[in-house]
């Protein structure tokens, strides 16, 4: 692929629906993030550095 | 990890002659021996064998034959210039061996470390004049002088870098001249396996804090990356229209370690090489900015939350050098104006968690590669080669290795040896860190080197650093600074003794 077909490439996109997969993999990694970040808060509320 | 340059080498493996261009040698092994070798040399002072005494280091200053000494006084007898020309020749011997290991062409690489070394050392003593460098009223005192930018010591490494970034944008030939010696990422992985030992000195004092935050850095880096990562993507999916292959590099590069985490994306999911290529340019671009503004923005909202801090650099500036750079200059920027309230706070433990912080993401970076790698290669990109286990150690940055070894062998020293060596634990330890800075210094220059705005933009990625710009300022910096309040807030530094 050359330059200039980069160029048009990132200018433009590609435009490739939003496959079930990958809305899978977007909802699981943020829920997860999510849920860890609100267990993890809590665990460091109730176990304080000492 | 690899730099951009790497990334850009690993386009073209051969040359036109058809010669193997591949080194003996990744530049992750070699930063590995070199921070050990040094590391190693510094530990002989625990026997009374100092052999890297003669290792040039700076004060604040106002007058100039008083800003160089060896940091050792048993060599001072080189005086200050004798021992930074020696220190320019053990690291050019030093890292002109590691050049040849990298096969690159040895004269070129001796030459244009001449002018990296050079310039980026002559910056950082510019950036310790006085006048830029003294906080407290008893240094304005001390050296006589009314005013400063209150910058410390380490705003030399912003002097580094900006002096980069003007050789970048103004003298772009001489920039592609010395861009053997450019070497951001080889540099600041030796100093990250030095401050594995400089951290476990100042953990030693207080084991249960370090490992609190060693606990809360796992903690922190697994949910912002999940949470950055699915948000970033899905930005750049739908707001703005990129396919699946520029998506996904460019979500890991914004979201975590930069670099590493968009060149270890694009091989996992089988991108053309120049998509991660492209991406680590805006990755270093924005790490610049980000060094420039986020650590005086900690100084003003967090100067009492000194751990939020460091917590903050580490999740919020991308890549390894810019990120523990952006630590440094915060725990100096942090510590001086408490100093200057009367609290002083021992030194070592905001830059520690930043650097924590980091070590751990790169760690996790293999790990997420490969679940993309598995997704891609099993369920969007059916026909390609699948995505193996094995891949997650092909792509551990080996480095860590060397942070994990000094940082062992650091706190061995300190806590299980006989009271009269661990007393020398730390003077030992303080030469290698000198090394540590000095390598700090010529990231913090090759960074800017690296920084050509105007070829960034004739490359046509305004859309790309679109994308960064809404994702990084919009959300990472801001929900990076969250999960660190949530995790660092209350926690203070041991005070100095």
């Amino acid at each position: 692929m050359t330059h200039s077909e980069f160029h048009e490439e990132l200018r433009h996109g590609m435009k490739e629906p939003l496959l079930p997969v990958e809305k899978k993999l977007i909802g699981w990694s943020f829920g997860l993030g999510v849920v860890l970040l609100l267990v993890l808060t809590l665990v460091n509320h109730f176990f304080p550095v000492a | 990890m690899s730099n951009v340059s790497h990334a850009a080498d690993w386009i073209s493996e051969r040359r036109a002659d058809n010669v193997a261009l591949a080194p003996r040698i990744s530049e992750d092994w070699l930063s590995l021996i070199i921070g050990l070798l040094i590391f190693a040399l510094a530990l002989a002072g625990l026997a009374n064998i100092n052999l890297l005494g003669w290792v040039v280091t700076t004060s604040v200053w106002t007058n100039l034959g008083q800003a160089l000494k060896t940091v050792s006084n048993s060599y001072s007898s080189l005086g200050g210039v004798g021992a930074l020309i020696t220190t320019y020749v053990a690291l050019l011997v030093l890292l002109g061996t590691a050049a040849l290991a990298l096969k690159s062409d040895l004269k070129k690489f001796a030459l244009a470390f001449t002018a990296v070394f050079w310039i980026a050392y002559a910056s950082w003593i510019v950036g310790n004049f006085a006048n830029f460098a003294a906080v407290t009223p008893a240094e304005l005192q001390k050296f006589s002088i009314s005013w400063s930018l209150k910058l410390t010591n380490e705003g030399g490494y912003i002097f580094a870098l900006l002096a980069g970034l003007v050789v970048a944008n103004v003298f772009p030939r001489f920039a592609e001249n010395i861009k053997d010696a450019v070497r951001p990422e080889l540099y600041i992985k030796v100093a990250i396996v030095i401050l594995g030992g400089v951290f476990a000195v100042t953990a030693a004092g207080k084991l249960n804090l370090a490992s609190s935050l060693l606990i809360r850095g796992v903690a922190a880096i697994v949910e912002a990356y999940l949470i950055y990562w699915s948000v970033v993507y899905l930005i750049a999916r739908t707001w703005f229209g990129f396919s699946r292959e520029w998506a996904a590099p460019l979500a890991s590069g914004i979201s975590i370690c930069g670099v590493s985490a968009a060149i270890a994306t694009g091989g996992a999911i089988r991108a053309r090489p120049m998509v991660p290529v492209l991406v680590s340019s805006l990755v270093v671009i924005f790490a610049v900015v980000e060094v420039l503004i986020l650590p005086f923005i900690a100084q003003v909202l967090l100067s009492h939350e000194p751990m939020v801090a460091g917590a903050w650099m580490g999740l919020a500036v991308k890549t390894d050098g810019a990120a523990i750079a952006a630590g440094g200059i915060t725990e100096s920027l942090i510590l001086a104006q408490n100093a200057a309230e009367g609290v002083n706070y021992q030194a070592g433990w905001i830059l520690g968690t930043t650097a924590t912080i980091k070590v751990f993401i790169d760690i996790f970076i293999g790990v997420w590669a490969f679940v993309l790698g598995y997704i891609w290669t099993n369920h969007i990109n059916a026909t390609g080669e699948k995505a193996k286990v094995r891949e997650i150690w092909e792509r551990f940055p080996k480095f860590i290795i060397g942070f994990i070894v000094t940082f062992a062998a650091g706190l061995y020293l300190a806590l299980a040896t006989p009271a009269d060596i661990a007393a020398k634990v730390p003077a030992a330890i303080g030469e290698a860190n000198t090394f540590r800075v000095i390598f700090f210094i010529l990231t913090f220059f090759s960074i800017g080197v690296l920084s050509n705005f105007k070829r960034l933009w004739a490359e046509g990625i305004g859309k790309l650093a679109a994308v960064y710009f809404v994702s990084l300022f919009g959300f990472v910096i801001w929900v990076g600074l969250l999960i660190s309040w949530l995790f660092f807030a209350g926690i203070k530094p041991p005070l100095a003794s």
